[in-house]
């Protein structure tokens, strides 16, 4: 027993001396809060740039799958925490733009109470339907909505997510709040009764979609993107299909609590753009059906920037499908 | 005169304690269910509120409660055992005794820090071992270090997951 | 049939390289090892050894991930038999003969019906995915929200016939189930629900700490009750593999098993779940003497075996050939998937030809490597029941403490599933049975979802789920739920009669 305690000591002082030595951060592993469970979009996209970045900060990134209430939970308990550079997360267009108009009893502030990293990756959103729908194009799908918004039903993966945020978006811009909502645990048995043809249509992101469409199975009106998709070179953008106003990408992001020392900040931002320039990270994200994101975007001004324009965007129409 | 007929004259009386107290669980659980969903929208077939489902459910949960209840008057059926609190004192307490210590609480103006699975661990099979009637405090104290040693082996090293050890000691 | 034996071919080519046939057993392996620790389960592993597959090519990747996942379906009713902890829903089933064998010193030979009727479930499943895998999917497509409702119901019809005494009681618990799975935030209106306004409460209450709460902790606290039963336990060993007279007994359970598993499977939204419930109903209702059930009987572990096997299997036809992934793991493999640059999509088999035939091939390899895993470990595994129960429960919580704990890294939730510990050992006390509840907690997310999914679509009309003209199937399902409760119902109705007033 003595052996084994005087083994311990040892053991605690030689660990204590090696954080002593060590100069400047990261010392110690980093804590990445994934605020889904594990293996959904957000947490594969974090796993594909955690990796890299790892190796460039020569201290693993640790994933900790925080899930609960919409992605606020993990959020709230990332920005929550000290602000010494070790826990940082990795949220989304859910969690930092919607859910001050979603969740009114939300706790953190993400616009003035975090501190942005910087942009990892964008998904654009498509609006697809049943192959059967009478519509052919989205102008005349459109307009048989805004005529009888009340005979069609939409499917979403629940209150705050995606698919439910973009879609209240564009309901919000049809002014066709009347349409049914059908709510699905994932998007997963969503897409399912889509090709099944129980529903009508849904917005979501390229990834989940584009073998269906690819297939024949349901068709896609538009993608809500500045620029056609290489994955759907056939399906237009929504400002050349006549709805320019229905503009959102679903984007995933990394932030930390404020006040985190200048130091990490830079490493961190530093270690997500070597990420993003890495060529087999680079093919991983593409591959996943994202969009890199630009030199502004990057930088935590210039995400901060993009959390606060999408917020203004949502904010209408969100507050008011929480109202009805 | 036969078995039945006594049986009947004796009238109505707890037959089964089990049963009676199984009626009044059931029905306390749906009392506590309405009361909490007292305020959720029901909502209409076309659009079933959020409180619907909850509320119908506790109703049925009451409503098989008073049957149970009431058939313990006429059926005979096992009457209740006694519990062995101090099982449930030292298992479930070492349990929660797990969930304060490994990544820490705040309580008021109790701080308690991350303690990590060096603490945590231990914790859990010492408090919860005392539960046993041929427990030896050495053995277990032996098996508390081994068992936590391992467990810090096998999940944080073999299964890779963020489970904290000792962020007091070796930061991680 | 020639077809399907030259595409086999090629899957066999790619299975047998060396690299592949490693991969497989290391996935195996990883996957037994994370079925038998409770609480951690395939999907926070796979998601944890992704990024160590960036390295690999796509079908050894998938190759691998794919034998964590069917590796945990075996490791999980290792838990369940030995010590009475469901690693999942699917493993509560087998915790109630399995467990019951296990203390009446046949846990050997539980654990090899398991292992072997699990291996015929796996290789019969393999042969249905890669003979009927594309037809099979229309199947999923026929399935609306109305029929899955319709489903669950037949699903509910089926928690009281496992049942073990009183069917009133029986009752309650699946209505206990039910109102226990209405807790949480509401899908569709995003209110909260029965959360006392406890955060961790706001998504809901997981299946595992539920499960490991009112079958491992309530376990723990009735066995500390009788210190004598236990040992008694400790001192049988018996044999440790199945002899002939166990295996003849097991093999119409394991075919009816499979069939009715690899059905269940296809069906999205995790009809999976529903497989080994309805074997053990079939087992249970044709067996010469029911009453056997619930006390050691091997057909309650051999059928519910197979069709967990069977459909954990053709739970891949939905996403190899639309692209859909039907439940949680299967998303996940979806990333793993496009990671690697392959989108899953009606086109997979044709675009690539070598992953998808390499990894049906694979499945049975990885089948053939759980049996050879297993069976050696059977001598161990029952090893393991001598240690002294003193020592026992101690490791059993801190297994369970840790894998609640990693589900979702919340501390709350191991407090949580002290408090399902208490409110199991109560109903113990009180004469319920856990698995009725369970089973009602587990069909009764689905059930709500899919009834107002059906209502907004029906336009808030009943007669959706009766209209045999448009929705036959449903139709169907509400008949069989009917004549399944009337069977369960009527000898219990007359027996109680004749009850009345006597002791």
């Amino acid at each position: 027993m003595k052996k084994l305690a005087l083994g311990l000591a040892a053991a605690a002082t030689l660990a204590f001396a090696g954080a002593a030595q060590a100069q400047g951060y990261p010392t110690k592993p980093i804590t990445m809060i994934v605020p889904f469970a594990a293996g959904g979009p957000t947490d594969i996209i974090a796993r594909v740039v955690a990796d890299h970045m790892s190796k460039t900060l020569g201290q693993q990134i640790v994933i900790e799958n925080v899930a609960g209430a919409g992605g606020t939970t993990g959020i709230t308990r990332a920005v929550t925490a000290a602000p010494d550079g070790y826990t940082i997360a990795m949220g989304h267009l859910g969690t930092f733009s919607a859910a001050p108009a979603t969740y009114p009893g939300l706790k953190y502030d993400p616009i003035n109470g975090m501190q942005t990293i910087g942009l990892a990756g964008g998904t654009p959103i498509l609006i697809v339907a049943r192959k059967n729908l009478e519509a052919p194009d989205l102008k005349a799908f459109v307009a048989a909505v805004k005529a009888n918004p009340d005979k069609f039903n939409e499917a979403h993966a629940g209150l705050g997510s995606v698919s439910w945020t973009t879609c209240t978006l564009l309901k919000g811009i049809l002014g066709t709040p009347k349409i049914n909502a059908v709510a699905y645990r994932g998007t997963g048995p969503a897409l399912n009764d889509l090709v099944s043809g129980q529903i009508d249509f849904m917005c979501d992101q390229i990834v989940s979609v584009s073998e269906q469409v690819k297939a024949g199975t349901i068709k896609a009106y538009a993608i809500a993107s500045a620029q056609r998709s290489p994955a759907l070179p056939d399906v237009p953008t929504t400002k050349e299909a006549g709805l320019p106003d229905y503009q959102i990408e679903a984007w995933n992001g990394i932030a930390g609590p404020k006040g985190m020392p200048k130091e990490a900040v830079d490493k961190l931002v530093d270690a997500l753009d070597k990420a993003l320039n890495d060529e087999g990270t680079k093919k991983r994200l593409l591959d996943l059906g994202a969009v890199l994101p630009t030199a502004e975007e990057r930088t935590p001004a210039g995400f901060a920037a993009l959390i606060k324009r999408d917020a203004d965007k949502l904010t209408p129409a969100l507050s008011a499908a929480s109202k009805q | 005169m036969s078995l039945n007929q006594i049986e009947r004259a004796q009238g109505l009386r707890v037959r089964s304690t089990q049963d009676m107290w199984a009626g009044v669980f059931m029905i306390v659980f749906a009392c506590v269910a309405v009361f909490m969903a007292w305020d959720l929208p029901m909502g209409s077939l076309r659009q079933i509120g959020a409180g619907m489902l909850p509320k119908s459910i506790a109703t049925i949960c009451g409503a098989l409660g008073v049957i149970l209840a009431l058939s313990s008057l006429r059926y005979h059926g096992e009457a209740l055992t006694p519990w062995s609190w101090r099982a449930v004192v030292h298992v479930l307490g070492g349990t929660v005794l797990f969930a304060l210590a490994i990544r820490g609480f705040d309580l008021g103006p109790i701080h308690v820090p991350s303690l990590g699975l060096v603490i945590a661990g231990p914790l859990v099979v010492l408090f919860s071992g005392m539960a046993a009637s041929d427990r030896s405090l050495k053995e277990l104290v032996i098996f508390a270090a081994v068992m936590t040693f391992g467990c810090a082996l096998l999940f944080k090293y073999g299964l890779g997951l963020p489970i904290p050890l000792a962020p007091w000691l070796l930061g991680i | 049939m020639a077809e399907m034996m030259s595409h086999l071919a090629v899957g066999f080519g790619v299975a047998f390289t060396f690299q592949n046939i490693l991969l497989c057993f290391t996935g195996c392996l990883v996957g037994t090892l994370i079925g038998v620790l409770p609480g951690v389960g395939p999907t926070a592993t796979i998601a944890m050894l992704l990024p160590i597959t960036f390295g690999l090519d796509p079908t050894g990747a998938l190759i691998m991930l794919a034998g964590i996942y069917y590796g945990a379906q075996y490791g999980g009713s290792t838990t369940a038999i030995l010590v009475n902890i469901p690693g999942e829903a699917t493993a509560v089933v087998t915790t109630l003969d399995g467990h019951q064998m296990a203390k009446q010193g046949r846990a050997g030979i539980a654990l090899g019906t398991a292992a072997l009727g699990s291996f015929f479930a796996g290789t019969v499943a393999t042969m249905v995915i890669a003979a009927l895998g594309a037809p099979l999917t229309r199947l999923a497509l026929l399935f609306g929200p109305a029929e899955y409702f319709s489903l669950m119901v037949m699903g509910l019809c089926f928690a009281v016939v496992l049942a073990r005494g009183s069917i009133l009681k029986a009752f309650c618990m699946i209505a206990l189930g039910l109102l226990l799975s209405t807790v949480g935030t509401d899908l569709e209106t995003g209110q909260e629900r029965l959360t006392f306004g406890i955060a961790s409460l706001s998504d809901g209450i997981d299946v595992a700490v539920l499960g490991m709460g009112v079958f491992g902790f309530a376990e723990v606290l009735r066995n500390l009750e009788t210190p004598e039963a236990r040992d008694v336990v400790r001192a049988k060993i018996g044999r440790l593999l199945p002899n002939w007279s166990d295996i003849k007994q097991s093999i119409n359970p394991v075919l009816r098993g499979t069939g009715i598993g690899a059905i269940l499977g296809i069906l999205p939204g995790n009809g999976a779940v529903l497989g080994p419930f309805a074997s053990y109903t079939v087992e249970k209702k044709i067996a010469d003497d029911p009453s056997r059930f619930g006390k050691g009987a091997i057909e309650g572990v051999a059928g519910p075996e197979s069709a967990n096997n069977a459909g954990a299997q053709t739970a891949f036809i939905p996403l190899l050939t639309l692209g859909i992934p039907p439940n949680a793991v299967m998303a996940l493999m979806v990333g793993a998937m496009t990671i690697h640059g392959i989108i899953p999509g009606p086109q997979v088999m044709t675009k690539n030809p070598e992953l998808f035939w390499g990894m049906i091939a694979s499945m049975w390899i990885g089948n053939l490597m759980l049996l050879v895993i297993n069976l050696p470990l059977v001598g161990l595994w029952v090893k393991l029941l001598q240690v002294p129960y003193r020592l026992m429960f101690p490791a059993i919580l801190i297994f369970c403490c840790i894998g609640i704990y990693s589900v979702n890294n919340q501390p709350a939730d191991v407090a949580f599933t002290a408090l399902f510990g208490l409110f199991g050992y109560a109903l113990i006390k009180l004469g319920f049975e856990p698995a009725p509840m369970l089973l009602g907690f587990v069909l009764g997310k689905l059930m709500e979802e899919k009834l107002r999914q059906a209502l907004i679509i029906s336009r808030g009309s009943f007669y959706t789920f009766i209209d045999y003209q448009n929705r036959p199937i449903s139709l169907g399902l509400l008949i069989v739920a009917a004549i399944v409760l009337a069977i369960a119902l009527l000898p219990a109705i007359s027996k109680k009669r004749d009850e009345v007033f006597t002791e």
